[in-house]
Formats: C-alpha cells, sequence, structure tokens
C-alpha cells in the first residue's frame, strides 16, 4: 500500500499542470448482436457513418437519430471503404475489392460487383487487403500483405504461387508439421502474386499496374494534402520500427519478400539478397515511429478539414497499441519529402485500437477501432474539437542548413511565454536488417545552441548539429503559450533523411 | 480495497506522452499494458500468470522479454521489448510480482459465441475447407447449405443441418477455417458443364446479386458468361441451379458427383438455350 501510495504522490505530480480539455470524445453505442472491430469508417455527405465489421456487416450510422442500419453483410475481414455515392460503396475485403450498392433504393446492398481480384491469396492468415484510396485522377490503389511464417499456405490458393523461395509448394503447404520448418519461409512471405504490394487500378478497376512493392503490413494508405501516397507499416523483419513511406510509382520500401514478383526479377530469393544490395535499392522512410514510445502499428491517414483550426491540412494517422493518435508535418530536403510525428491525444479518454480515420462535412473526426486478436480496442467514437482556434500547439517543422550544422525551425500556433525554457534534443537510429525490429542505436543527446524565439512569439530556432538518417526527439514538454497553456503534442519525432 | 482500486484506475489513468516512463508503473503502462492487464488475460497473459511463471526466474522473464516468440496456439506472438533495456525491464519485472501479489486470475466473459448469426438465407465469404481462399458459405432456407468457389467459380460442395461455426477464424484473424455444423451430402470435383466456347482461359469471378436472400453468382468460363443460382428443391430431395448464359453455343451436362443425379431442363443432349435448369437429386 505505502508502494501505491508513493506511486499517487509522483503521480500527482506530473499532474500539476493540468492539460486543458481540447477536445470532446463521444463513444457511439455499437449495434447489437455485431463483433464491433471496425475495418473501415466513411461519412456519406449527409453525414451519415458508413461502418464496416470484422464480421463483414456494412452498417450505416445515423448521427442526428442515433441509429444503425445493416447495409450489406458476408464480407471477408473488409479492411476499407472508399464512398461512390450515398448507395455505393468500395470495399476491399480478403479476396476482393467489391463495389457494394444498392441498386433499388430499399437502403440495403443488394449487388456485390468484383471490381478487381487479380492478386494472389494463399490462405495465410496474415493476407490482409487494405484500401482503395482514390488519387485526383479517379485511379484507386490498394495495399496486400505479406503472408507470416506463423502459418503455412492452404492446399489450394488461388492467384499463382511461386516456387522462389526456400521451401518448395508442398513444403510451404501447412500441416502438423509446419512449426519445424516455418523458420525456412521467411518471417513473412509472399508466394502469391502481389503480397506486399500496392496495386494502382484504374478507376474502373479493369487495369492494374503494379505501383511500389517491399511492404510487410500496410495497414495505413491515404494521400496527403499535396496528394503524395502516405503507407504505413508495422515494426518487423527489415522495420527496426514502424515507418512511414511516401509510395510512388516503381518504388521499393524495404521489405524484400514481394520483390519476387517485380518485372524481371533475376536474383533468386530476395530474403537472401545481401542487405547493402537492399539499402541501395530501397526509399529511405519519410517518417519512423519509434516502436514502444510513439506507435506500434499506426493506421490510417487523414486529413484534418477546416474546423480544426491549427491542424486544419494536416495529416493524423491511427495507432492501435497506444491510447493517442499521431500527427504529420512534412517537411522538404534535398528533394525528398520527411516529416516530423508528433503525438495527438495524448492524456485524453481517446483509448487504444486507433484503426480507421474519416471526417464528416461538420468536421468531426470519426475514428473506428478493432485489435483483431492483438493490442487494440473495439467501436466507433466522435472525436471533435473545442475552440480549436486557441490550441497550442505545433504546426511545422522545417530543417535549414546553418553556418554551422543545421536550424530547426517549429513553428506554433498561439505565441509562446515569455522565457523559453530548455529544450532537450536526442537522437538514435533503428536498424535495417532481416531481424524483427530494432534497438535504438547511435543514441547521444544533442547539444542544443542558443535557441531563438521570432518577434511575433510563433517560431523557435534549434540550432544543432544533425545526423543524417537518425530520428531527432526534440522535447517541448515544458514549453506553454503566452497564455500558460501546455502545448498540445509534446514530443517531435523528426525523421532526418537527408540533412540540409 | 475500494482505495486500492481507486489507486489503481488512477494509475491506469497516467499520462503515456512521455517518451520514456519515470516509474516502473509507467513502464509498463507505456510498454506492456496494451496487452496485459493484473488479473485477466488480456492480449497475453495477467500480471498474476506471469509471476506464476517467472515470479523465481527473473532471467527467464529478461530472456523472453528481449527474445520472446509464439509459445500459446490462441495467442499472438509477443513482439521483443528490448527496445525498453535491461534495466527497465528489471524494475518492470518488479512491478509485475508486486501489483499480481494476492491477486488471482479472473475469467474474462467471452461474448463472442453468442454473435454467431444464424439467420437463412445467408451469404458470408469466409476460408472453407476444401475449397480455394476465396470461397463463399451460403445458407438456404431450410437446412442445405453450400460453398461456392469464387476462384475457382464452381460450386464445391452442399452439405446438411446447421451453416458455419466460424468463431475460431474470426477469433484468431482467419488462422481457422469456419467449420461446417452439419454433414456433405454433395461434392462436385468440376464444373458441371462443357463445351460452350473454344476459348480457354482462367475462370473468372464477377460478383453477384442477392435476390430475397438468395446469391445470384456471375462468373466467366471459357467466354462463356454464365449466372447460376442454387436453391433448394421444394420436397427437400436435392438442389435446383438456374443458370443464364451469355456467348455460348451448345453445352454438355456433365455427370454429377457422387451422390447425386443430375438433370437437364431442356432434356437429354446439348443444351442449346441461354436459359436452363439443372436439378440435382440426392441418391
Amino acid at each position: 500500500m505505502k508502494k501505491l501510495l508513493l506511486f499517487l504522490a509522483l503521480s500527482t505530480a506530473l499532474h500539476a499542470a493540468p492539460e486543458p480539455v481540447r477536445f470532446d470524445f463521444q463513444s457511439i453505442q455499437v449495434p447489437p448482436n455485431i463483433d464491433p472491430q471496425v475495418g473501415g469508417v466513411a461519412v456519406l455527405p449527409d453525414g451519415k457513418v458508413v461502418t464496416v465489421f470484422h464480421r463483414g456487416e456494412v452498417m450505416i450510422y445515423d448521427p442526428a437519430a442515433k441509429t444503425w442500419s445493416r447495409f450489406a453483410e458476408g464480407l471477408h475481414e473488409p479492411l476499407g471503404i472508399l464512398v461512390e455515392s450515398p448507395s455505393s460503396f468500395l470495399i476491399m475485403q480478403r479476396p476482393e475489392l467489391t463495389r457494394v450498392k444498392d441498386t433499388n433504393g430499399d437502403g440495403v446492398a443488394d449487388e456485390y460487383e468484383t471490381v478487381f481480384d487479380d492478386f494472389g491469396i494463399s490462405g495465410n492468415y496474415h493476407e490482409f487487403a487494405f484500401g482503395p484510396v482514390k488519387d485526383k485522377d479517379g485511379s484507386l490503389y490498394i495495399a496486400l500483405n505479406l503472408a507470416s511464417q506463423f502459418a503455412g499456405v492452404r492446399p489450394e490458393i488461388r492467384g499463382t504461387f511461386t516456387d522462389i523461395g526456400e521451401l518448395d509448394r508442398k513444403g510451404m503447404t501447412q500441416d502438423k508439421e509446419w512449426s519445424k520448418r516455418s523458420e525456412k519461409a521467411g518471417r513473412m512471405y509472399s508466394r502469391v502474386n502481389w503480397r506486399g504490394w500496392v496495386l494502382k487500378l484504374s478507376p474502373d478497376g479493369k487495369q492494374m499496374e503494379p505501383f511500389a512493392s517491399g511492404f510487410r503490413s500496410p495497414d495505413g494508405i491515404g494521400f496527403d494534402a499535396d496528394g503524395n501516397l502516405l503507407v504505413t507499416d508495422n515494426e518487423g523483419d527489415w522495420r527496426g520500427t514502424s515507418p512511414l513511406y511516401i509510395a510512388k510509382a516503381g518504388g521499393f520500401y524495404g521489405n524484400p519478400a514481394s520483390l519476387v514478383w517485380r518485372k524481371g526479377w533475376d536474383k533468386g530469393d530476395p530474403l537472401k539478397v545481401p542487405l547493402e544490395e537492399l539499402q541501395k535499392m530501397r526509399t529511405m522512410e519519410t517518417g519512423r515511429f519509434p516502436q514502444g514510445f510513439l506507435a506500434n502499428s499506426p493506421t490510417e491517414p487523414a486529413i484534418f478539414p477546416k474546423s480544426w483550426g491549427p491542424y486544419a491540412g494536416q495529416v493524423v494517422l491511427g495507432e492501435m497499441n497506444q491510447n493517442r493518435m499521431v500527427r504529420y508535418l512534412p517537411d522538404d530536403v534535398a528533394g525528398f519529402r520527411q516529416s516530423t510525428l508528433i503525438p495527438m491525444f495524448d492524456d485524453t479518454e481517446l483509448g487504444s485500437g486507433n484503426h480507421r480515420v474519416a471526417f464528416g462535412p461538420d468536421g468531426a473526426m470519426w475514428v473506428g477501432k478493432t485489435h483483431l486478436s492483438w493490442a487494440g480496442a473495439e467501436g466507433l467514437v466522435k472525436v471533435t474539437p473545442k475552440d480549436a482556434e486557441k490550441i497550442f500547439t505545433v504546426v511545422s517543422c522545417h530543417v535549414v542548413k546553418a553556418a554551422k550544422g543545421q536550424e530547426m525551425h517549429i513553428r506554433v500556433s498561439q505565441p509562446i511565454g515569455a522565457q523559453l525554457p530548455k529544450i532537450a534534443v536526442e537522437r538514435y537510429d533503428y536498424l535495417y536488417h532481416r531481424d524483427y525490429g530494432s534497438d535504438q542505436v547511435g543514441k547521444a543527446e544533442v547539444p542544443v545552441g542558443n535557441a531563438i524565439v521570432s518577434a511575433d512569439g510563433l517560431e523557435i530556432t534549434l540550432p544543432m548539429e544533425m545526423k543524417e538518417g537518425f530520428i531527432h526527439q526534440v522535447d517541448l514538454t515544458p514549453l506553454v503559450s503566452k497564455t500558460g497553456s501546455p502545448l498540445e503534442g509534446k514530443l517531435l519525432y523528426y525523421q532526418a533523411t537527408k540533412l540540409p | 480495497m475500494k482505495l486500492k482500486l481507486l489507486l489503481l484506475s488512477f494509475l491506469l489513468a497516467l499520462p503515456a506522452h512521455s517518451a520514456r516512463g519515470d516509474t516502473p508503473g509507467q513502464n509498463f503502462l507505456i510498454q506492456c499494458s496494451a496487452c496485459h492487464a493484473v488479473d485477466h488475460k488480456l492480449v497475453g497473459p495477467s500480471l498474476v500468470e506471469i509471476s506464476g511463471i517467472y515470479g523465481k526466474d527473473p532471467d527467464g522473464f529478461l530472456r523472453w522479454c528481449m527474445k520472446p516468440g509464439k509459445k500459446r496456439p490462441d495467442t499472438i506472438e509477443m513482439p521483443s521489448m528490448a527496445h525498453v533495456g535491461e534495466p527497465a525491464l528489471k524494475e518492470i519485472y518488479g512491478y509485475i510480482l508486486s501489483a499480481a501479489a494476492g491477486k488471482t486470475e479472473q475469467a474474462v466473459a467471452d461474448n463472442s459465441a453468442a454473435l454467431e448469426n444464424n439467420r437463412r438465407p445467408r451469404v458470408q465469404r469466409i476460408f472453407m475447407p476444401d475449397a480455394s481462399p476465396a470461397a463463399i458459405a451460403v445458407a438456404l432456407p431450410g437446412d442445405l447449405s453450400f460453398c461456392f468457389d469464387a476462384g475457382d467459380c464452381r460450386l464445391r460442395y452442399v452439405w446438411k443441418g446447421g451453416f458455419i461455426d466460424a468463431l475460431d477464424h474470426y477469433k484468431g484473424n482467419g488462422n481457422a477455417l469456419a467449420k461446417l455444423k452439419g454433414d456433405v451430402l454433395y461434392r462436385e470435383g468440376e464444373f458441371p458443364l462443357s463445351g460452350g466456347s473454344t476459348v480457354s482461359s482462367t475462370p473468372k469471378f464477377l460478383g453477384y446479386s442477392m435476390s430475397e436472400g438468395i446469391p445470384i453468382f456471375r462468373y466467366l468460363r471459357d467466354g462463356v458468361e454464365y449466372s447460376e443460382k442454387i436453391t433448394p428443391l421444394p420436397d427437400g430431395s436435392g438442389i435446383q441451379r438456374e443458370f443464364t448464359t451469355k456467348g455460348s453455343t451448345a453445352l454438355i451436362l456433365k455427370p454429377a458427383g457422387k451422390g447425386a443425379v443430375a438433370a437437364a431442363s431442356t432434356g437429354e443432349g446439348p443444351i442449346q438455350t441461354n436459359s436452363f435448369t439443372l436439378t440435382y437429386r440426392w441418391k
């Protein structure tokens, strides 16, 4: 008991500067007899929320009447939805991209049209399918998971099986002895077509372009305000910690398993390609989420609408494990778009499991939660900002070259107080290697020179010598606004893939 | 006891904004609490259970945290906690033992079985036995169900009884196949019709429309576009399959698989019409 009291005392000390209530969280009553794990959320023009559930139901929530209606059912682990019209949705389920449509106006889908299914499914449980998202030209993008070593493939598959790999088809097939040889499959594997790829589809879904490879578990796909295709991935093999990428045509994003499907691939088992070669081939991360600290399983990106004040136009990303979401602030350096990742909604009642994100016409953010037997939560939460314009937070972070080293220019939404507190910066890296995850390496404090605040109090300049490739973690916990408000989002994780 | 509970809920409400917790309790919250609760299974085992395993084996605890794996068939593999570092893990170990002291394991109510949907007719795409992973299970009115394979675009089998038990599939992220709640009456080893076109191609699934809860499948095989609706025969003696075709000339009905006798609505000989019904009666 004494120990507990001691904790209480310490915790109270930590709560000395109370956080203002900046957001309202409303947990929505889920429909009865539904497993309320959410795979997709979209908002219709009239504000109704289309929610796609774990066991295949598509339900529509009316926030005004607080009622649910069943639009469709029977889908196989749907994990993404795109609204075409209030009566027609594109939904990505395990086996295919499907147009689910109500053609007779009774509010219930009667048409399940296969839009695209020209990819492999081996029956391995880890072969999830994500998307679709649509670019400004109407092209669609979907993302396909790799299979996991914790199971083999099924005797029957759909699609094309590749013989490239240490185990042959029989050896890859699940049986009672699987665990004795599973190591040979690779931690994650791509033995059927397009696993580990982002595929680009023509607007009608009839043409497919293998767009980008090297993904592992890309459970977050979406665009930033400039039209860059953001893809999150999960810590694991060849992911020292969870990364954020900007996917471009022809790019390779690090996990080699998918390379076997690259046109003209002639290097044999991609898992055996030397690390240095993969290193040369890969596009580096735009951002990295330190595992266990910022995020363990980042998910869908979405753009804040105008009503979100200082956040408007920025990207927010979901996160499964930690009780938060993450914000992304881009910085273009030497022609490469890298970013600062910032925790969001810390110390609130948001909770974990934040899987899918969509904004309504009124600006409300709808967060769908899931866990799928991993860490997370369930249900649907509506988040609205309170006095958004008054929120004190970081709105941009840019690095420029200085006479010695670099300067980090951090802009905030409200003038900061007269006294600039000491700002601590540390840097570290994560290894790119075959092993699962990575320790933080090369960790060091980064000495900060004379910090300067702009005359309007809205920009801090931190001179420092940064290290290329490293995450630079800037601790702004002591920062307060002129009016005494603590900062929303206290840590900046700047990914210095390039240095000016 | 009440005070303890209050304190515990207070601890659980601690902020997670620090990159690193200042105390073992905070570190536990940041690094472990998403998957481990004090006295009940969450994603991984409870602190009570962990204390039972490692209470006298701090080195074993450290080894597991640094390099864990998959130990339990019904639980996901634990990710490595190497990033936390040995000193902090040792402190977390101490925290786990103290938090679990005097507690007992509480059973977790699992209502997921109650969510089984027994409504008929019904369509559910799911991993099924003896089919490709693009399988579709259909519960017909009455007591017949069938598995249609959207990979190979054909009926695979029909069973009698209940529909499917999919709980393990849903709880294990698809790592288990759905189980049939009944006995298979009929299996079909190949598509029942041949001919019609000289074009040979991989079958292509086009989707299905719903007609009063019954799916009408559409697919392309060898240059012919088919639609197929499978319903039970009113007297329970089998199924009927209503076909329409586009692009076919003459189709030949193959003998039914073991356990049934097939007949075409057009009688003996090649099927020349683009709308016909095949009837399968159980032997």
